[in-house]
């Protein structure tokens, strides 16, 4: 079992900028009644396929996170993953010195138990980007917006520096759904909860992708989920623009020595 | 029916008493809410509708994102190909479309079947019985259009079992097609397994799917063999 440090009496209420596993640390971000939320639970994923690539993956980020000086560290799943698979991310990423560590098919539990089992050892990285929640099935919108936060709280706690961006849960399937319905409930919660939380912001990228006809095009999402190279530069747009601002905007003097 | 001449272990498998779930036509179950599979399916099947390619690639994921990648325009379009790839797909989601209507308007001269990896709890005798399920289908559907199954790569950073069931599909599958004057089995892997055994994430990104620079180094190859099936088919 990973050590995730410090434990909070599960009765403490006071912010400390700690995650318990059992409860997002602040009043405010309660789930109605004092259960513990699935979704903000750090798990790992089983081999069950049978030739371990998840494992390999992350053991893969680990070592990253040992060559590497990332100024902008991305976390998430396939939404993420996938990016650096195309143009976009030599064009307008990588020159922000970023790194990828994107999952496909991970869960919020999947990437909190990545964060507190060495993706984030010896980096300190000016931003973070988070993507993930779409994969999360059994979870509800409330539960899967307190796994985002919780991710959100390590990554404050554990890189003082780093300002955390999450990004908005796309629509997906071809026609209205209730995995749409389920994921503009989440982006709702995270808009009034993340601003609570100091050094992060929510950003919705998600404009323009639903026609008025309802439908999704898969000229924007090939398989009504995943993007195009298209869809990919819609949404580098707003984020590319916001990442300069707060790499810009971070002062040479408060800049972390990583060593 | 059948043009193996002698009885082959596929025969075996396809023609026995028990049915083999690999080869048994199945559409995929919306488990998760939103319809993905069936909208892509109906996609597939209208998009026939106006196109005649010269070419059509079936098959799982890694059809789809070949799809997505500049190599595709570069190397496939010219050749009016379509792109049915669905992931995830196992064999008997490739065979329920192909049975349902992805193949009712176009004929194609060349169709490249590309499946296999994702049958997770079937046997290599079940994926290979499927994908010659397949064989069989396009024949029937489209008598003139000569099949190209394309090896399963090996997946995994180091050896491991699915790497030994994918070889063994191979193994089969192009046994069972040899004898076939409408089928063949191509191995595209390019050699991305290294000495010690690894594979590389720069050609896998994640062990499974390739990179731009994994699918350039399968598909030049591929490209020229294609090329050289639809200048053949066009002398017939």
């Amino acid at each position: 079992m990973q050590n995730i440090g410090a434990v909070q009496h599960p009765c403490a209420r006071k912010y400390s900028g700690y995650i318990d596993k059992n409860y997002p640390s602040s009043e405010a971000f309660r789930m109605s009644g004092d259960e513990m939320n699935p979704a903000a639970v750090a798990q790992a994923v089983e081999d069950i396929q049978g030739d371990d690539r998840w494992m390999s993956q992350h053991t893969r980020f680990v070592q990253e996170c040992k060559d590497a000086e990332p100024e902008v560290l991305f976390i998430g799943d396939s939404m993420v993953q996938l990016m650096q698979q195309y143009e976009i991310w030599r064009e307008l990423f990588s020159p922000l010195h970023a790194l990828n560590f994107g999952i496909g098919g991970d869960t919020t539990c999947n990437v909190l138990w990545r964060l507190q089992n060495g993706e984030l050892d010896n980096i300190g990285p000016k931003v973070t980007v988070v993507w993930v929640g779409t994969n999360n099935h059994e979870h509800s919108a409330e539960q899967v917006a307190g796994g985002i936060l919780a991710i959100a709280q390590l990554l404050t706690s554990r890189l003082p520096k780093t300002k955390v961006v999450v990004l908005g849960l796309l629509a997906r399937g071809e026609w209205p759904n209730p995995l749409r319905e389920k994921n503009v409930a989440v982006n709702s919660f995270l808009r009034s909860w993340l601003p609570r939380l100091g050094h992060t912001q929510f950003l919705d990228v998600g404009a323009g992708f639903v026609h008025s006809d309802e439908t999704i095009s898969t000229r924007d999402m090939f398989d009504f989920l995943h993007l195009t190279a298209a869809g990919y530069r819609a949404i580098s747009k707003p984020l590319i623009d916001l990442l300069l601002q707060i790499l810009e905007g971070t002062p040479e003097e408060k800049r972390a020595s990583l060593v | 029916m059948h043009h193996i001449a002698n009885a082959s272990l596929t025969d075996k498998v396809m023609s026995s008493g028990d049915s083999n779930p690999a080869a048994t036509p199945t559409p995929c179950v919306d488990i998760q809410g939103d319809g993905r599979w069936m909208s892509l399916h109906n996609h597939f099947v209208s998009n026939s509708k106006d196109k005649e390619p010269d070419v059509l690639f079936v098959g799982d994921s890694l059809v789809q994102l070949l799809h997505q990648f500049e190599v595709w325009r570069e190397l496939f379009s010219p050749l009016h190909a379509l792109n049915f790839g669905v992931g995830g797909d196992e064999t008997q989601h490739v065979l329920w479309r192909l049975s349902n209507g992805e193949l009712a308007h176009i004929s194609p001269k060349v169709v490249v079947l590309w499946v296999g990896t994702h049958n997770h709890g079937h046997t290599a005798e079940q994926i290979c019985g499927g994908i010659m399920a397949i064989v069989q289908l396009i024949k029937d559907k489209l008598p003139k259009a000569y099949t190209l199954v394309l090896g399963v790569l090996p997946r995994g950073k180091m050896p491991n079992p699915l790497r030994e069931r994918n070889a063994q599909v191979n193994k089969l599958v192009k046994d069972a097609v040899s004898s076939l004057p409408h089928a063949s089995l191509l191995n595209v892997d390019p050699g991305f397994v290294h000495s010690d055994g690894s594979i590389s994430h720069q050609d896998l990104y994640d062990f499974l799917h390739l990179t731009p620079q994994g699918y350039q180094a399968v598909c030049q190859p591929l490209h020229a063999h294609l090329k050289g099936l639809l200048e053949k088919q066009a002398e017939n």
